[in-house]
């Protein structure tokens, strides 16, 4: 478990280091870390998912040069509440797996929205939403599905093999 | 959901919010050297495979890339290569043009213009085919000339093109002298594909190598003073009656694409009509 966390958290770090400024589109690029984590929380369940979450969230800040914590706590929330939902939802469709992970992506951007607003930060919402967190939310969720679909075919692959 | 999950959020959230305040309050200057400590080099790792991955990446593009300019060029290369080569086929073929219609200009009887479609290189016949017959007003015996000198002569005219014996073929014989000494021969054809002037042994002592040697015009089947070719070598025979010098042609015959036929009556020297440096 300790080998795929850290492999999962690296591989993600990597991904966002390097993929995101590929597939960035205009300003907006994927967080391709929330995507692992959301992937990882679903089959593993809400404590993967929180420290998967809360790794990837202090790579993040980290490397990021923010406020470190903000994305831990909230990749970790989401990890976690994913992990405890996914298996009640129906995830396998992509037609669930757009929006689900559309409103995941919000959700968090109003959560880190939320816990910078507790430390003062200057930004006002909705420039935010607008311009960052739903642009990235859209984005999310389609490179998401795709990756999901991706995943799945490798894994019909290899079964008829 | 068990308990554990959610002690583990409640952790995971209390450390987070800690060491946020903690930043907030000033107190984690030393807190961010500490991360940075462990972080740098995580990132610098990051950078240097981004870097990589991008590298390899890049490099594949670039050789997609020149792959397709290499490919295009090479298809852009291929067909100015042949443009370029039919310019030039049209350059020369337009300059052979120029020279045979100067020289239709300035011989003083009508004549027709013809194009070779086919030759007969066998060595028992050396023949060409041009592209008018009886239809054009050709009959046997025409003579062929080109702008450089004597081509032959019509031995076979059908209805839309004409068979030209050419002078090189063994059977052809042609009235000629030579300009300098007035000497008069007989131009032979030569199974090597080669031309020899014929002459009487008395007449010839003044023939020297590269002496020009026309049409005598004698019989009125070739007007006078056409250039048949120049002296190459000479066969001196002894006390024989008759010695031979042997010609290098005017015209090149294997290569040779348009022809004049002759098929107007009209003045019958026209030397003048030929450019002739000695």
């Amino acid at each position: 478990m300790r080998t795929l966390l850290a492999m999962a958290v690296l591989g993600g770090g990597v991904a966002h280091t390097t993929l995101a400024p590929i597939l960035r589109i205009g300003d907006v690029a994927p967080d391709i870390p929330l995507i692992v984590v959301v992937l990882l929380a679903l089959r593993r369940g809400p404590e993967f998912g929180c420290v998967a979450g809360c790794m990837a969230g202090l790579l993040q800040d980290a490397t990021g040069g923010g406020l470190i914590g903000v994305q831990a706590l909230t990749k970790a929330v989401v990890g976690f509440t994913i992990g405890a939902l996914g298996a009640r939802l129906s995830v396998g469709q992509p037609l669930v797996q757009v929006p689900g992970l559309v409103l995941l992506s919000i959700a968090e951007g109003l959560a880190r929205y939320a816990l910078l607003q507790l430390f003062h930060f200057p930004a006002p919402l909705g420039p935010m939403l607008g311009y960052v967190v739903l642009p990235q939310a859209l984005y999310n969720g389609v490179l998401g599905a795709a990756l999901v679909l991706a995943l799945a075919w490798y894994r019909a692959l290899r079964e008829a093999a | 959901m068990k308990i554990r999950a959610l002690v583990l959020l409640g952790i995971v959230a209390a450390v987070c919010l800690t060491l946020l305040t903690l930043q907030m309050r000033g107190y984690a200057a030393g807190a961010s050297d500490a991360v940075a400590l462990v972080t740098t080099p995580i990132q610098t790792a990051l950078a240097r495979a981004g870097r990589g991955a991008v590298g390899v990446w890049d490099t594949y593009l670039d050789w997609k890339r020149v792959r397709a300019d290499n490919r295009r060029l090479r298809a852009e290369s291929e067909r100015l290569r042949v443009e370029a080569l039919r310019v030039d086929e049209t350059l020369e073929e337009n300059k052979r043009l120029r020279r045979l219609l100067a020289l239709k200009e300035a011989l003083p009887f009508e004549t027709l213009s013809g194009e070779v479609i086919a030759r007969e290189w066998g060595g028992w016949m050396r023949s060409l085919t041009v592209n008018r017959g009886r239809g054009d007003g050709v009959a046997r015996l025409t003579a062929v000339i080109a702008p450089e000198g004597l081509v032959g002569r019509v031995v076979e005219a059908r209805t839309g093109a004409s068979i030209v014996q050419v002078l090189t073929d063994p059977a052809s014989t042609v009235g000629a002298h030579v300009t300098r000494t007035r000497t008069p021969g007989i131009v032979e054809g030569d199974p090597r594909s080669t031309l020899r002037f014929k002459y009487m042994a008395r007449d010839g002592a003044g023939i020297r190598v590269g002496d020009l040697v026309v049409t005598s015009g004698h019989g009125g089947l070739f007007p006078r003073g056409v250039p048949i070719g120049r002296v190459r070598a000479i066969d001196d025979r002894g006390s024989a009656l008759f010695h031979y010098a042997h010609l290098t042609p005017a015209v090149d015959f294997a290569r040779i694409g348009e022809v004049l036929l002759l098929t107007g009556e009209g003045a019958r020297d026209v030397a003048g009509a030929f450019a002739s440096d000695g």
